[in-house]
């Protein structure tokens, strides 16, 4: 497993895709402050439940106010970063030498974990600091100890990423191809983004919306009591998510044919 | 007796109403170079895959380095190499990236990196990515990236594919030298048969999914050799001629026909001997089946290989 993680710093230590990902994740807070700074300075009012970040303390949420961004932009890096092994073959040099699927396939999602989360930090990080220099640090309304908020709110935020991290890896080895992975991760972020919306009308599924992580992220606010109090519940279906997809995903990836 | 490298026996594969592979058994000794032949979809590339645990299996079994047991096969693949069909490169790495790759896959070290650059002639390629190499490059570049774990067994599908003429000698050389300097076992296909047989020792022809003959390259030399190709009305006559000339390696292939395996160089002689016997000879001439012949003899066919 060790071995295998090793080859994925090598492989992309040269990557391309990595560059644009962490690329798209530096310039992003800063476009959004800049926007904001005109924006205010034309007269528009802050306010924190439908801006999310409007100072340096609620930099902690970049992920919630990125968040959809984040997810097409991680599934679109997960798509080629496994796809690729498929369609260049190199898929086998690790597989016959022997190398156990399961531990390939974990490699794989350790690497895609790290990637998001180095891509998150350094989003949040550059937005804190932007958002601190263009409207000061400032503080989060409602909440009186900011380290163990921000350390929870990060983590709970990182997690929810994490869950569609490892739907993206299963659905990249199942199509064992980057285009049809794209198409395939980009319905789904979009599909589980905006069903909830439509289900929340109804009666009888209002409650499958919240098996969904992307509710959480989408129409939850990280910054109220009562976003707070949900913590637990995203924490659960975040697992939940990780374990069944990874689970699903080995099974089958264990039963495919390689080319 | 030398050890036995890999052994299938009875070998299915089945996609859907497809028979891909139809009990395949052959057996692979330390020290050969075994050639498989096949048409294009004969199964070949499955068979391959198959062995290196990248496709399953629906029926029959593998023993490779003496195990037998799904772990213990996974274990002894390690002591295997791969380069099937394409070169499986990292495109946007240098040639000494994908070995690093490679080794950390292999979890193996990276001192013979500079020998392997150095035998497949890519040291000079330096900061020039995979992508940017020439075909014989990057299949150069494959082997050396199957070499990087001292594999004793080498499975190479289609290693001239695609390949010019000189880069084809090239690869062969390479794989004779690697036979001879490291003592690998090969599996080997390849499309250019007149080619396989400059290098390999055995071969398996594949057919339909089926192994329909498995022959030593001596074996081979005997049904391929060169031959004086009679042609009478009166076999039994000549027979008789053959006898007084002294012609003893001689076989009678049909009715009207016999192959002569001496005095290659005697023809006018021969033919001289036949007439003066008052012998009707039709035809008379050395000539020499080619493996592509031979090959298409045996799957009754004149499709490409």
């Amino acid at each position: 497993m060790f071995n295998l993680l090793a080859a994925e710093k090598i492989k992309l230590s040269q990557s391309k895709k990595l560059m644009i990902v962490i690329g798209i994740f530096l310039l992003l807070p800063i476009i959004q402050v800049v926007n904001t700074k005109v924006n205010v300075a034309y007269g528009k009012e802050l306010v924190q439940v439908i801006d999310t970040v409007i100072n340096g303390a609620t930099g902690i949420l970049m992920i919630d106010k990125n968040g959809l961004t984040i997810l097409l932009v991680i599934s679109a890096f997960i798509s080629f970063f496994i796809g690729e092994e498929f369609q260049n073959g190199t898929i086998r040099n690790a597989l016959s030498l022997g190398r156990s699927r399961m531990h390939y396939y974990l490699s794989k999602f350790a690497t895609a974990a790290i990637v998001s989360l180095f891509g998150v930090i350094v989003l949040t990080a550059i937005g804190m600091i932007s958002f601190s220099i263009a409207f000061g640090f400032g503080g989060v309304a409602e909440i009186s100890n900011y380290v163990p908020y921000a350390i929870k709110t990060f983590s709970t935020l990182y997690l929810l990423i994490l869950a569609n991290v490892s739907i993206y890896v299963m659905i990249s080895f199942q199509t064992k191809n980057s285009g049809v992975s794209l198409v395939w991760s980009f319905l789904y972020t979009i599909a589980t983004g905006f069903l909830p919306n439509i289900f929340q009308q109804t009666e009888h599924f209002k409650h499958v919306s919240n098996w969904f992580t992307e509710t959480f992220l989408f129409y939850y606010d990280f910054a109220s009591p009562d976003g707070l109090a949900t913590y637990p519940n995203m924490i659960l279906v975040s697992i939940i998510t990780i374990l069944l997809s990874s689970t699903l995903g080995i099974i089958l990836f264990n039963r495919t044919d390689i080319k | 007796m030398s050890e036995t490298i890999l052994k299938s026996v009875n070998i299915s594969k089945i996609y859907g109403k497809h028979i891909a592979l139809d009990k395949v058994s052959i057996e692979i000794k330390r020290g050969m170079i075994y050639g498989l032949i096949g048409k294009n979809g004969a199964g070949k590339s499955t068979f391959m895959r198959i062995i290196m645990g990248l496709i399953t299996i629906d029926e029959g079994n593998i023993e490779l380095f003496g195990e037998t047991d799904k772990k213990a096969l996974q274990h002894a693949r390690r002591r295997m190499g791969q380069s099937i069909e394409t070169p499986a490169l990292y495109p946007e790495l240098t040639a000494r990236e994908n070995l690093q790759a490679q080794a950390a896959n292999g979890g193996v070290s990276e001192r013979e990196i500079d020998d392997l650059l150095h035998l497949m002639k890519l040291e000079h390629t330096r900061k020039k990515k995979a992508k940017n190499f020439s075909l014989g490059m990057r299949q150069r570049l494959a082997i050396a990236s199957t070499l990087i774990t001292n594999p004793e067994f080498l499975i190479l599908d289609e290693p001239t594919n695609g390949l010019d003429p000189s880069g084809i000698v090239e690869m062969r050389e390479i794989i004779q030298r690697l036979v001879n300097e490291r003592g690998i076992t090969v599996l080997l296909s390849s499309h250019l048969l007149d080619e396989l047989s400059q290098i390999a020792t055995h071969y398996g022809i594949l057919h339909n999914g089926k192994i329909i003959k498995e022959i030593s390259k001596e074996d081979l030399a005997l049904e391929t050799r060169q031959y004086v190709e009679l042609e009478t009305t009166e076999v039994q006559k000549a027979v008789t001629v053959l006898d007084k000339l002294g012609i003893s390696d001689y076989e009678v292939k049909s009715k009207t026909e016999i192959h002569i395996y001496e005095r290659l160089d005697d023809v006018a002689s021969i033919n001289r001997s036949l007439v003066l016997a008052n012998l009707d000879v039709s035809r008379i001439g050395t000539t020499r089946q080619k493996l592509e012949d031979y090959f298409l003899q045996l799957t009754g066919g004149n499709s490409y290989v």
